[in-house]
């Protein structure tokens, strides 16, 4: 079963029609971790509140279990978790009171999930929400939006704020609340985490998805950035096939390159090198060099 | 239920700020009255005043020496105090979700729009009632060094019926501008320019004969004071031209509430 079906969503804001998605469709399976990612201002954030109906539709809709997210808003967000990229909580309240007040929307008892999820992040209940810290305040979102054991668990940015350390119990989090069957939309511009947790990813870019695949096709298809750096490097040796954007400067080489590794080293090792760093590229250079 | 607590807890400084408000409004009041107070002299001057002033200031109705004639100028005094309060608390209770960006989180809880208007506007009526409770303690207390008789309670009683009424249609109004504007930074002052715009009308509407009709656009027209204070009932034209803009208004905030988008 899908628990998210997006179909044709478009979404223009106010009279001046600033585009926010256009035409977005595409379905999440039960139990997936779906991966959400582009670059900031894509429509990352539109989609979601979309499906929280926060903002509705210009056209097209979005369905959660089945139910159109609008129609049946309220209903359907018993069985979800969300957590915002920011998160922003009622001033001069005390962490436990706000994740109290939050609990008391939902059907079922969710104080000892509280306190759990409490311990695993390392969270003080007795501190005013206004006295957190940045990432103190994503640490209260993210026990707000798991507290109620839900069914479909929406992150926008997650770990933005959260040190390494946090990081990792967050994700290891989520790897538990997903085999226990809850299914996550992943929304990130990092691509490392994405491709770490998700199975499934959709590259949203200019509010439309020029994308979507699975994370073992993408990584086989993935470019290589590679940089090498030495004394009279000869960068014509490099003019391949596979080879993009090669670049020489300061005594260094840098391009991008996809297809058989092996060959690559065989080239470097020709060279007379001091450094080689060989990396994933970051999605910015994904989205301008293969996307455009 | 929980919605309308954490409302309540939310206000309680802001209650306690204007019930501050009310308290010395109340206090500097009598300590000028203690100056009119069985004085004939103050009469006289009065006297001399321009007509149109007189009439603004509803000084024609009340004799200023008595405590009741005292409380019937004030009228219109405690009129805006308590209209105000109710305006801002009205368009604030729903627009500081925007202003604060904690509708991220109070609207992707299981609740619908029409719930979390319902519950913050009884909240905000209840601090209104709360307030107009406290104002009507301080006039009985602020009275009760002077003397007083039994015409007074009932004035006091009744002018705090119509003030009530007040409180209720710019509530309302307040509500229905924090629920319908886009740009929430604005409802407030928006609510209160209003407010301001139909109280100078309640008095352009009293200078002139042929300006009469803009007292119905003005809910400070609608309980006069002396009447108040002559027939101690309010006039049940303007109960129902009130109740019809509660009621207008309040629908508007609940349809365009729940079919807007947020802002965030």
């Amino acid at each position: 079963m899908s628990i998210i079906e997006v179909n044709h969503l478009t979404k223009y804001y106010g009279k001046a029609k600033a585009r926010g998605i256009v035409d977005v469709s595409f379905n999440v399976e039960e139990g997936e971790i779906f991966g959400f990612i582009g670059p900031n201002g894509a429509g990352k954030s539109t989609t979601i509140r979309l499906f929280l109906s926060l903002i509705y539709p210009s056209s097209g809709t979005a369905k959660i279990f089945g139910k159109d997210c609008i129609q049946f808003g309220p209903e359907i967000r018993q069985e979800i978790g969300y957590l915002p990229s920011e998160v922003f909580y009622y001033e001069g309240m005390k962490v436990l009171d706000l994740l109290n007040y939050s609990a008391s929307f939902y059907k079922k008892d969710c104080s000892k999930r509280l306190h759990e999820l409490a311990d695993i992040m390392e969270l003080d209940l007795t501190r005013r929400i206004d006295d957190l810290s940045y990432g103190n305040k994503k640490k209260v979102g993210i026990v707000q939006g798991l507290l109620h054991q839900p069914k479909l668990i929406i992150l926008d940015e997650p770990t933005s704020g959260l040190d390494p350390l946090m990081q990792r119990k967050f994700f290891d989090l989520i790897r538990e609340e997903n085999e226990r069957g809850a299914t996550v939309f992943f929304s990130s511009h990092i691509l490392g985490e994405v491709q770490k947790m998700c199975n499934r990813v959709a590259i949203i870019k200019e509010g439309s998805i020029i994308n979507i695949q699975d994370i073992k096709t993408m990584q086989q298809d993935n470019y290589k950035k590679i940089r090498i750096a030495g004394n009279g490097l000869d960068e014509t040796r490099f003019e391949v096939a596979g080879v993009n954007n090669l670049e020489h400067e300061n005594g260094s080489i840098n391009f991008f390159f996809k297809g058989d590794i092996n060959l690559m080293m065989r080239l470097i090792s020709e060279q007379e090198v001091a450094d080689v760093t060989i990396e994933e590229p970051t999605l910015e250079e994904i989205f301008m060099h293969y996307y455009e | 239920m929980n919605i309308f607590l954490r409302e309540l807890k939310a206000n309680r400084k802001s209650l306690l700020i204007w019930s501050g408000i009310t308290i010395l409004f109340v206090i500097i009041g009598f300590s000028k009255f203690s100056a009119y107070e069985g004085n004939p002299e103050l009469l006289a001057i009065l006297d001399e005043f321009p007509t149109p002033v007189i009439e603004a200031l509803s000084l024609k109705a009340f004799n200023l020496t008595t405590v009741t004639g005292f409380f019937g100028v004030m009228f219109s005094y405690f009129a805006l105090l308590l209209s105000i309060s109710a305006a801002m608390w009205g368009s604030d209770i729903i627009s500081k979700e925007e202003r604060d960006k904690t509708v991220e989180f109070s609207l992707t809880l299981p609740v619908t729009r029409g719930r979390l208007i319902t519950a913050k506007a009884l909240s905000a009526l209840v601090n209104s009632i709360v307030l107009l409770f406290v104002t009507w303690g301080a006039i009985l207390a602020g009275a009760a060094n002077y003397e007083t008789d039994s015409e007074f309670f009932s004035f006091v009683a009744i002018s705090m019926l119509a003030l009530f009424i007040m409180q209720l249609v710019f509530l309302a109004v307040g509500l229905f501008l924090g629920c319908a504007m886009s740009q929430y930074k604005r409802s407030a002052s928006v609510a209160v320019s209003l407010l301001l715009g139909t109280y100078f009308l309640s008095i352009i509407s009293g200078l002139n004969k042929n300006l009469e009709f803009l007292k119905y656009f003005s809910p400070f027209k609608y309980f006069n004071p002396a009447t108040l204070l002559h027939e101690s009932k309010v006039d049940m034209l303007y109960v129902g031209l009130s109740a019809a803009i509660v009621v207008v208004a309040m629908v508007g905030a609940y349809l365009s509430y729940s079919k807007r988008d947020l802002y965030i």
